[in-house]
């Protein structure tokens, strides 16, 4: 028996509200893309153009509005040219994030997805008193968990070396948290039956585990990558005397300040990644979400 | 389920030596620190140092500054995410794409949109160009109080899609039936919501709002790409700044303390938000 479709009255009323929620969204999403088209757009720009686009800004001119380019006079790659072959500093710095992105990934996926497993597939003293400790840091703001941080950086002499920003990240108490949300839902039967055929808890995790937790383990990959590539407050503090060291993240601005004609070349480059993680990632981190018992 | 004691120590092992080298034995050891005067000697001194840090000016702006901006943008993300979440419900099927690109800026570095932020909200930006058609009259975004208002609205932009996600997947754990039950009934979309949404997703919902306070907190990044370690503007100078400076001259006395009081005061918030949540949920029951 169709009901569904007994309720005329209540459909027309969907369909207005359905517009309205899809416009609102519509311009909602077309304000949350303009910076990035932006960005990309200028970064096609020649470099005499953006120079003097930027001279007007703090213009306190009554007169003068700072209009959006549409487009350029002439479009070129010179950007691109200038600071990936003529002026290569910045390429440095683009390598100084991917590999501190790369080490803290690999120690996290060595570290992270063992905990959560132990938290919720073994019994043993002290399990809730740890998995409180976990939750309590990551309650804590950072400015709090990172003096104690800074205590043992110190006292190791890792200060001011690419540990002082790699070591600490592995631990990262929201990812444990997140991934034992995940895991509290596979069922335990998963594993006795595991059990059953002789497969240890060492067994169990390698080949169940780990492939059950494919949604969850790329999300959670895909969110540490961002939180990595916009790294700030650690390296600024952890490499304070080192500059030579520091991530993009850090030095943008001050790359920024230096040659803004190939600001926007820059910013594209950088965004790249990132965005080529999420396109690839997107169904995962939502799905690993859905999927979670963080609901 | 599994219970051989040997082998899960040796799984914990990373994960127990890392937690407590760098966070938990610290956290002990620094309440030293925050006790103690730093000279040679370093004499014992109470709570000398905690008189001195809370009376100093630059952590009283700091505080200031990171409470102000955290409870502006906490509840904000909150509605604004759960208004989104909701309208992405009503679309259904066709919610996909819009979803998709509210998450999108939670995985963008914010560095390298500072720039074109500024240009969008310069005097004579995009901005001001719009409140000017409104008939309203231009402000100065990038300097003083007014600068709040874009860093508000960036991290609002890069972290509400995550928060719609939570939600979204929420709102799926809602049985439809009972939405088609409450309409048949005749309840208004509006009193559904309040009496059925809500309830029936308030820990994540939870989640939802502690998560964007704990992140709200961290506001900082967005401060230091337009003012740098000294803004100019002390409308954005906030904790971090202040823990950043003081991180510079090695000041341990200064940070252990300031960290510790701002402990304090994010534990006794949680403690009344989880409070008034278990209250809200035993209402509902």
């Amino acid at each position: 028996m169709p009901v569904s479709h007994k309720h005329p009255e209540r459909h027309h009323y969907w369909t207005l509200g359905k517009l309205l929620c899809f416009s609102l969204l519509l311009l909602l999403s077309i304000l949350t893309l303009l910076p990035l088209v932006l960005t990309f757009l200028y970064s096609f720009f020649p470099q005499s153009e953006i120079k003097a686009y930027l001279a007007l800004r703090n213009n306190y001119n009554t007169e003068m509005w700072m209009d959006f380019l549409i487009s350029p006079k002439q479009a070129t790659v010179r950007q691109y040219y200038t600071i990936l072959i003529d002026n290569p500093q910045y390429l440095k710095l683009f390598c100084n994030s991917v590999m501190y992105t790369v080490m803290i990934l690999a120690g996290q996926a060595l570290v992270v997805p063992l905990t959560s497993y132990c938290l919720t597939k073994f019994e043993f003293r002290g399990r809730d008193a740890l998995f409180f400790v976990i939750l309590a840091l990551m309650l804590l703001p950072f400015q709090v968990t990172m003096t104690p941080t800074v205590i043992t950086l110190r006292t190791l002499g890792l200060m001011d070396t690419i540990w002082a920003v790699i070591l600490p990240m592995w631990f990262s108490p929201f990812y444990i948290f997140l991934l034992r949300q995940f895991m509290l839902a596979i069922p335990n039967d998963m594993f006795e039956a595991g059990m059953m055929d002789g497969c240890g808890p060492v067994r169990s995790y390698v080949h169940v585990m780990v492939p059950c937790c494919k949604p969850i383990l790329c999300a959670a990959a895909a969110l540490s990558f961002a939180d990595c590539w916009n790294m700030v407050e650690q390296p600024l503090v952890y490499l304070a005397n080192n500059t030579g060291l520091q991530p993009l993240s850090v030095m943008f601005n001050q790359l920024n300040a230096e040659g803004t004609e190939v600001a926007f070349a820059g910013a594209a480059l950088y965004i790249l990644p990132a965005l080529l993680v999420y396109l690839y990632f997107q169904e995962d981190i939502l799905l690993g979400v859905q999927l979670s018992e963080l609901k | 389920m599994f219970r051989k004691k040997k082998v899960v120590w040796l799984l914990l092992l990373p994960a127990f030596t890392g937690l407590f080298v760098f966070y938990i034995i610290p956290f002990f050891g620094g309440i030293y620190y925050s006790l103690t005067d730093g000279t040679f000697q370093n004499n014992f001194i109470g709570f000398g140092n905690y008189a001195k840090v809370w009376n100093n000016t630059m952590f009283q702006t700091g505080l200031k500054n990171t409470l102000i901006l955290s409870v502006l943008c906490a509840p904000a993300i909150w509605i604004i995410s759960f208004i989104l979440a909701d309208m992405l419900r009503v679309l259904d099927k066709h919610a996909k794409g819009f979803r998709n690109i509210l998450l999108l800026p939670y995985l963008m570095p914010s560095a390298a949109l500072i720039l074109i932020w500024t240009i969008l909200f310069d005097y004579g930006g995009v901005v001001n160009k719009m409140l000017v058609a409104l008939g309203l009259d231009r402000v100065i975004w990038l300097r003083g109080a007014p600068l709040r208002v874009p860093i508000i609205i960036l991290y609002m932009w890069k972290n509400i899609g995550f928060s719609v996600v939570i939600f979204t997947a929420a709102f799926q754990s809602v049985p439809i039936s009972l939405y088609e039950f409450a309409s048949l009934e005749g309840a208004s979309p509006l009193y559904q919501e309040f009496k059925i949404t809500l309830p029936l997703i308030s820990p994540s919902a939870f989640l939802v709002f502690v998560m964007a306070w704990i992140n709200a907190f961290k506001i900082f990044k967005e401060a230091y790409y337009i003012g740098g370690a000294y803004p100019d503007s002390m409308e954005i100078y906030t904790l971090q700044h202040f823990m950043n400076n003081h991180f510079a001259k090695i000041n341990y006395q200064y940070v252990t303390t300031a960290a510790y009081s701002f402990a304090i005061i994010v534990f006794v918030l949680f403690a009344l938000l989880y409070y008034m949540e278990s209250r809200i949920r035993k209402g509902v029951n």
